[in-house]
């Protein structure tokens, strides 16, 4: 888990090397009780249309079984089972058992520590540029 | 499965999709080649992306640009492309170190170097975030079938989207 502490910022003065070691399996060790590939797993689920369609549908439903997405989206059942079993283990889903079908819904924290992951990296640049703006300007 | 979202119209870098990036510039007031030698200069680039001393850097495609992160280690960044005094490239692993970065463990990392004026506007893309692979014991637990084939995603598209749906 240390390594997710880089993602702090931690410089030496120079706004350097902030983020060492901050790839997916790095940044997800920020404390957020996730998994040490969290990130890396959370952008393999969204990489995918198809599991983003199911997400945005999910949000809009509140809760929905697969048959329910399936009659909405152009994928069939089987497929979409599959899908929320890849969003699933990427924590992103949860589902339950209510009768016969299990229901599920968007779970968002791994989606929020996904967000704020980018924008330390985004963050880390600006860090970065900054330094090289002042080397180069203070000749 | 096919997507029918990715585009290659910036195909040149090899970086993949188009939206598969982050991009930050800056406008600093010295000329291109003063802002190229912070870029690439063992002294330098110790200073803003490292722990201070100077750094090795084997300034040519394919040369091993060390950058020294102390207790997270070493990264050995590999250079892309060297075209002076605009263009600037190369990979790391940042999930990685001691590693060299190729493709599959590493983003890419590109300069772009423009005049303005007197001064130079700086921009850097970092890109290929998707196509990170999981060490393999996750990819099993995972379940991921296509993982050799890089992930097909667009990162900026996914931040703005784990933004709004976490919201």
């Amino acid at each position: 888990m240390r390594k997710g502490d880089a993602a702090g910022g931690r410089g030496p003065g120079s706004g350097s090397a902030s983020d060492a070691g901050r790839g997916p399996g790095a940044a997800s060790g920020a404390g957020e009780g996730s998994g040490p590939d969290a990130v890396a797993e959370v952008l393999s689920a969204l990489a995918d249309p198809t599991r983003r369609r199911i997400l945005d549908a999910l949000a809009a439903h509140g809760e929905a079984t697969a048959t329910v997405l399936a009659a909405e989206l152009p994928v069939s059942r089987q497929a979409i089972v599959k899908h929320l079993g890849v969003l699933d283990r990427a924590g992103l889903v949860a589902g339950h058992r209510e009768g016969r079908e299990a229901r599920y819904r968007v779970i968002p924290e791994r989606l929020g520590v996904t967000a704020r992951w980018m924008d330390r990296v985004a963050a880390a640049w600006d860090t970065r540029l900054s330094a090289i703006k002042r080397l180069a300007e203070g000749e | 499965m096919s997507t029918d979202s990715n585009r290659h119209e910036d195909g040149g870098a090899g970086a993949g999709d188009a939206h598969d990036r982050i991009e930050r510039e800056i406008s600093i007031a010295a000329p291109v080649e003063r802002v190229w030698a912070v870029l690439t200069e063992p002294e330098h680039v110790g200073s803003w992306f490292g722990q201070g001393e100077p750094t090795p850097v084997d300034l040519r495609p394919g040369g091993i640009m060390e950058l020294d992160h102390g207790e997270y280690g070493q990264f050995l960044t590999k250079i892309v492309k060297v075209d002076p005094p605009h263009h600037f490239s190369y990979r790391w692993a940042g999930a990685h170190p001691g590693e060299v970065a190729v493709e599959g463990n590493s983003t890419l990392v590109e300069f772009t170097l423009t005049e303005e004026g007197d001064g130079t506007r700086l921009r850097v893309v970092e890109s290929g975030f998707t196509g990170l692979r999981i060490p393999e014991d996750r990819t099993k637990t995972a379940g991921y079938e296509s993982h050799s084939a890089g992930w097909s995603g667009q990162v900026e598209n996914i931040r703005r989207y784990a933004e709004q749906l976490a919201a």
